[in-house]
């Protein structure tokens, strides 16, 4: 949901003269929002101030007011919350619902849509766009593309959506340029490249730019977050004055970044939680499109206490905070990766030149997760794309232990081991028979049956030629790793 | 109960293994064996002999320090290393990339790229690769301050590339024994040779637990060099 003029909804806007709100966007002050005389000018949101300024002399130029707008979109959300829980909001005037729960209850997207409609206009009068799509990119441009006339715009397919979008919807000016250079002028255009091709030539932020014009930025299956990527302080004495809760959600934020930060990772959605001296406990999801930062983060946490503290909705002081990461991407990485930008530029360029001469499936990162064999331990994926989501952690009873073989055969590979009543005797390694100095084992893995996987035995074999891992199955030995 | 059974041609694995060899080290070096094993920007250090020794994890090992603060690449030819024993050797998933290349066409090529970029790669070195291209890529790591560990899979690299060249004369494992425990403790002799090692031949003995970085361990007594340093 998106309230385009949100950040004229104050009282010192007039209506009718021409009205800017500005604020600071990539280091410039920029228009966030124009009223009708404003537009009508030709002001553009967007805009530099300065030229904004210069179309409309004798308009007025507003700075922007992030925490009072936060205080009046207070009640928006909550008759929102009163209808789908867990608002996902990235500013005042902006907000995500996930309604694919609410849609079921409400019988479909109509009657679910029509009632959120209806208690938004009962608490905020009109003006509100609706977008409703299966992922957060396409549902905002869903939204963007509804009109004052028809505020609700339903995507059935969001490929198809989005295709006929211009690229410039994607909001990095750069690639954008260079794509309008190319001759590609809509998403759709772009979608129908081959991805390959994408990644060879624009690495990262040419593979993202493909994914979201195909529509694959679906939300992240739920998973599990460490508890200690959680963090929460509570206050002996209940904070009342705002410049305390200003302090402790600088403090909250940081020391969450800080946590996050050996891990590589970054939220782009945060659970903010707080209890009043008065018990009541109060939540809110925030949402950004880029990872959290810690400035950024502190900034939102800062508006959401505003908010409840304005809202007197935070009876008796604030007495406990948390903040705990909604999700984690791998997005984050690149803060602990590179030591600094240089290094960061120079090593991206050389991983992205390296995939455009041997193909993107030739440049790879690995993550670890559980498994009883050191092949299972891998998770491989492209370099420059997200990271698969990492398992729960959990035991694994039969796991092979420690070291890993350096070296792990793609494929088993059959190999020739003469036994001597069960023990291994020697091994053929190329033309020449090699005796087993030493051996361990077997561990045995049971296989799933009900999938026709059978037992199989590992072992170390040492020999004079160096020591492997093998497998013993339907009496047949292979080599499944080298312990190099 | 396993019995035999037919070997397929896995075992050009091991091409270039003369034969068994010795697994009682010689003597051993005991100074500055710390220095001598480090990857620092502009060096390259050339790992020759045979697989199933430890090269592999002496060359990832080799790596680690570099990747506490870079990024490091390695560039796979046989698409058989597994990066289990990089995470082991202290490497981070997320500074770790994998190359995977086996046309000695554009092998030159991809790691000509990522000594550009990259603090520290470790390349095995695929047949087939001229004298000449290797030695403009110890150049190139040289004038770019990468850190380059070479690796042939098959004979040698040409004189004057490496800084260090190390080769293995022994090893040893500690942990299993008839069936019994697992393998916990390689012990690695190596002979070092070249720039790095003051132009002498040197004898190093290696320790791998497994679990902590490849460490050096004390040593008895300094090897004479048999032969004036070139």
């Amino acid at each position: 949901m998106w309230f385009p003029e949100w950040p004229l909804r104050r009282p010192d806007a007039p209506q009718d003269e021409p009205c800017i709100v500005t604020g600071e966007r990539d280091g410039n002050l920029r228009v966030v929002a124009a009223n009708r005389r404003a537009l009508a000018a030709g002001v553009v949101p967007g805009m530099e101030r300065s030229e904004a300024e210069g179309l409309v002399p004798a308009g007025i130029s507003l700075d922007r007011d992030i925490s009072s707008e936060m205080f009046r979109f207070e009640p928006v959300l909550n008759v929102i919350e009163d209808v789908i829980p867990r608002v996902e909001i990235v500013e005042p005037g902006w907000l995500f619902v996930p309604i694919s729960g609410a849609v079921r209850y409400f019988g479909g997207e109509g009657p679910l849509i029509d009632r959120v409609v209806k208690e938004v206009d009962a608490v905020a009068g009109h003006g509100g766009r609706f977008g409703v799509a299966n992922g957060p990119f396409a549902a905002h441009w869903a939204a963007k593309q509804a009109s004052e006339d028809e505020p609700v715009l339903i995507v059935q397919d969001d490929a198809e959506f989005l295709a006929m979008l211009d690229v410039a919807a994607l909001g990095t000016d750069e690639l954008v340029a260079t794509f309008n250079w190319l001759g590609i002028h809509t998403l759709g255009q772009l979608a129908h490249l081959p991805r390959p091709a994408i990644a060879s030539r624009f690495g990262t932020p040419g593979l993202a730019a493909h994914r979201l014009s195909s529509g694959e930025d679906r939300e992240p299956s739920p998973r599990d977050i460490p508890p200690e990527l959680t963090v929460e302080e509570r206050y002996e004495e209940p904070l009342q004055l705002l410049e305390q809760v200003g302090f402790a959600s600088r403090a909250l934020a940081n020391r969450l970044m800080e946590a996050l930060t050996p891990y590589g990772v970054a939220p782009h959605r945060i659970l903010v939680e707080a209890e009043a001296a008065d018990g009541t406990v109060r939540s809110r999801v925030w949402r950004s499109a880029d990872p959290f930062s810690a400035a950024s983060l502190s900034e939102r946490v800062w508006w959401q206490l505003r908010a409840w503290t304005d809202a007197a909705g935070v009876p008796g002081g604030l007495v406990w905070l948390r903040l705990a990461p909604e999700d984690l991407s791998g997005s984050g990485r690149q803060l602990a990766l590179f030591e600094n930008v240089a290094a960061k530029i120079e090593a991206e360029r050389a991983m992205a030149r390296v995939q455009a001469i041997l193909g993107p499936d030739a440049v790879l990162e690995a993550q670890p997760v559980g498994g009883r064999n050191p092949a299972d331990r891998v998770r491989w994926h492209r370099w420059g794309e997200e990271a698969p989501a990492p398992g729960p952690e959990a035991p694994w009873p039969g796991q092979l232990p420690d070291p890993a073989p350096a070296l792990i055969t793609p494929e088993p590979k059959l190999l020739e081991v003469e036994w001597d009543g069960g023990l291994p005797e020697r091994v053929r390694l190329g033309s020449r028979w090699e005796p087993v100095l030493n051996w361990a084992g077997p561990w045995r893995q049971v296989g799933a049956w009900w999938r026709n996987e059978t037992t199989v035995d590992h072992y170390q074999i040492v020999t004079s030629a160096g020591a492997m891992l093998c497998a013993v199955s339907d009496g047949k030995v292979y080599l499944v790793g080298v312990y190099d | 109960m396993p019995g035999s059974s037919m070997a397929d041609s896995w075992g050009s694995v091991w091409q270039g293994t003369a034969g068994a060899i010795s697994t009682r080290p010689g003597p051993v070096s005991p100074l500055g064996t710390d220095e001598l094993l480090a990857a620092r920007p502009g060096r390259v250090i050339a790992l020759e002999g045979p697989t199933g020794l430890g090269l592999t994890r002496l060359g990832l090992g080799l790596l680690a320090t570099i990747a506490e603060r870079l990024p490091v690449a390695v560039v796979d030819v046989r698409g058989w290393i597994c990066p289990l024993a990089a995470w082991e050797l202290g490497i981070p998933p997320e500074r770790l990339v994998t190359i995977r290349c086996t046309d000695p066409i554009k092998w030159p090529k991809a790691l000509a790229a990522l000594l550009e970029g990259i603090g520290g790669v470790y390349a095995e070195v695929p047949t087939g690769v001229p004298d000449q291209v290797l030695r403009r890529l110890s150049a190139l790591a040289r004038s770019r301050s990468s850190a380059l560990v070479l690796r042939p899979l098959k004979g040698t690299l040409p004189a004057g590339i490496s800084f260090l060249r190390l080769r293995p004369a022994g090893v040893v494992w500690d942990g299993p024994h008839e069936g019994h425990g697992r393998l916990r403790i390689r012990k690695i002799a190596l002979e070092a040779s070249g720039k790095g090692a003051a132009g002498i031949q040197r004898t190093i003995e290696m320790e791998d637990d497994g679990e902590n970085l490849v460490c050096v361990v004390s040593g008895m007594a300094v090897t004479t060099s048999r032969r004036a340093a070139g």
